[in-house]
């Protein structure tokens, strides 16, 4: 998905489901604050939003629920007011002005109370020329505020599209690290890659050596790129006893053509349908 | 210093202390409007968490030595409404803030220009519920000046204003804060002074201020006093916080006067009222406080799991077992 080729529609949806969820006079506020046209204002009204919209859970409409999910952005449903709004006054500013639009929002990147950083990161794939952002995003994964990384990792179709392996890469590690929900991270599958996928396998091992579960989504993203090294991780793993994960390394095997990992499933009676 | 202490003479001048029993106040919250977290470490943040302490308010403060430059001022705000904010609901500890520059750095008078002119990018900030700490150190003329620039940013953003008064000529200094206060047209009853002691609650509650009190070990009050204070004064606007930060101060300050106050028959709705309440009613006139936030049950979040994943909303820490020699 790309905003830019869908501004107006997405623009049009957004606001709908806006002024739905806020009183006259806050949606009012809302429309001069898109229009102002200096950056201090602009970024004061991004500061002192929650004030005027609050922060309660969207309502959402059936119909704008599916055509949400039609432009590729189901997920904004389950925000509250504040991040929608905020997230759409900075990609109409972006669109009106992509420059001066791109100064304010590095200023407010610089010291973002946690729901704004939230909602930045939110906003990227709304933006005009998102790829102007692709080192602000890296920086975000650094983060070790958990509401943050999840703007970030989950729901968010910015960084599957636009970060580089490297930056892609610490995203997976680290939403692993943190406990993220792994389910969530769009585009996962699409950019599984093998430096990934030993990386991963090394974790394993890490957390195997210290007496410590894996998730089993892990494996996932190794079954293509299964090689020796990723194999001998396997192995350990299928000598402990979560079951989720055996089942999970089988799956693994299923996607891959290493013969020796192939063969050594085969051997266990009650993986060896799943590996096929 | 260093050589001249010795613990054992500590202990053998101070006799056994007497336990801090949390049992007399066991199942009451508490709020620490004065707290500078910063400084303190994670287990400080779990102990208050035990104790009941729900809510603080972290006030801007100097660091311990003075900043060089703008960006560490910055860099320092942006810590209080971001990393520290997260820190402590880690703890299910709702953390507020007040922003301001300290009387000490105002000295610095070619910095204090630069701060004076980000102030405003971060007031209008979720959960900022004050200027503060500003007032007056040493009482000098930069001090003033700064004092009175940041009361008129108060006003005009509708925002209470937390106070220091200076340790050195104590009194003096108070006065002198509350009449520029009155004179810039300000509401007493949005201004909260702070470290009160004997000599100074009198007039800061007849003339209409809230009045703070620091539960500091040596340099300050000490609970006993506090108590007494309570007894003579009642209980109407007055407040305690620990101020704890990087000296030899108390986090549990605060809990640890409620039950003090219980066991010396202080009535339960007084030790709501300065331990709890009166914070609140205090803060919240900058429209940035709602109760629920804090008081609705614990650990709701930790349990919640979505898809098999256990999902650490607000990524509340896991216990660990202090007194165990094992470390897992």
């Amino acid at each position: 998905m790309a905003i830019g080729d869908d501004f107006g529609n997405i623009n049009e949806l957004l606001s709908n489901i806006i002024k739905d969820n806020t009183d006259e006079t806050a949606f009012k506020w809302l429309l001069k604050a898109a229009s102002a046209d200096e950056i201090s204002k602009l970024g004061q009204a991004f500061v002192m939003l929650p004030r005027k919209t609050g922060k309660t859970t969207l309502r959402i409409s059936e119909l704008q629920k599916l055509r949400a999910e039609e432009v590729g952005i189901g997920y904004v449903t389950d925000w509250r007011i504040d991040r929608l709004a905020r997230v759409w006054l900075l990609s109409v500013h972006s669109f009106a002005d992509a420059e001066k639009s791109h100064r304010l929002i590095e200023q407010l990147f610089l010291a973002p109370e946690m729901n704004e950083a939230e909602a930045l990161y939110s906003a990227l794939p709304f933006l005009a020329k998102p790829e102007t952002w692709v080192k602000r995003c890296a920086e975000g994964i650094r983060s070790n505020i958990g509401s943050v990384l999840e703007s970030i990792m989950e729901n968010n179709p910015y960084p599957s599209k636009y970060l580089n392996e490297a930056a892609w890469n610490q995203l997976v590690l680290k939403a692993f690290f943190t406990e993220k929900n792994i389910s969530k991270i769009n585009g996962l599958d699409e950019r599984a890659n093998k430096q990934l996928a030993l990386t991963l396998s090394d974790y394993a091992r890490e957390r195997y050596a210290a007496g410590r579960q894996v998730n089993p989504q892990l494996w996932r993203l190794a079954g293509p790129f299964i090689d020796g090294q990723i194999f001998d991780a396997i192995k350990i793993g299928l000598n402990n006893h979560d079951r989720l994960e055996h089942e999970a390394i089988a799956l693994a095997i299923s996607e891959s053509d290493y013969e020796p990992a192939k063969a050594y499933i085969s051997q266990i009676p009650e993986l060896s349908t799943l590996s096929k | 210093m260093c050589c001249s202490n010795s613990i054992e003479r500590d202990k053998a001048t101070m006799g056994e202390p007497e336990a801090f029993d949390i049992s007399a106040v066991k199942g009451m919250n508490f709020f620490d409007p004065h707290v500078h977290m910063t400084s303190r470490t994670t287990d400080d943040y779990q102990a208050m968490a035990d104790a009941g302490v729900v809510a603080l308010i972290e006030p801007a403060f100097w660091l311990g030595q003075p900043r060089t430059g703008l960006d560490s001022f910055r860099d320092y705000y942006s810590s209080l409404i971001g990393w520290e904010r997260f820190r402590s609901s880690q703890f299910g500890i709702k953390h507020y803030c007040t922003i301001g520059l300290n009387s000490r750095e105002a000295n610095n008078e070619a910095l204090a220009e630069q701060v004076m002119e980000i102030l405003p990018l971060f007031i209008y900030k979720e959960g900022v519920v004050g200027i503060g700490e500003v007032g007056f150190d040493d009482q000098t003329a930069a001090e003033e000046k700064y004092y009175r620039l940041q009361l008129e940013l108060a006003k005009e953003a509708g925002l209470p204003v937390q106070i220091h008064t200076p340790h050195r000529d104590k009194k003096k200094g108070t006065q002198r804060s509350m009449d520029i206060a009155l004179e810039h047209g300000l509401d007493p009853y949005q201004i909260i002074i702070d470290h009160n002691n004997e000599e100074t609650v009198k007039e800061v509650l007849d003339r209409g201020f809230f009045a703070a009190f620091t539960i500091y070990p040596f340099t300050k009050m000490g609970n006993e006093r506090m108590v007494e204070i309570v007894k003579q004064y009642g209980s109407e606007r007055i407040m305690v916080n620990s101020a704890a930060d990087w000296g030899i101060s108390d986090p549990l300050a605060v809990p640890k006067t409620a039950a003090l106050m219980k066991l010396k028959g202080i009535s339960d709705a007084d030790i709501e009222l300065v331990t709890y309440r009166n914070a609140i009613t205090a803060f919240a006139q900058s429209g940035q406080i709602d109760e629920a936030d804090f008081t609705v049950p614990k650990n709701i979040d930790q349990t919640e799991k979505f898809e098999g994943n256990t999902i650490l909303r607000g990524g509340q820490q896991p216990r660990t077992d202090k007194s165990s020699i094992i470390i897992s």
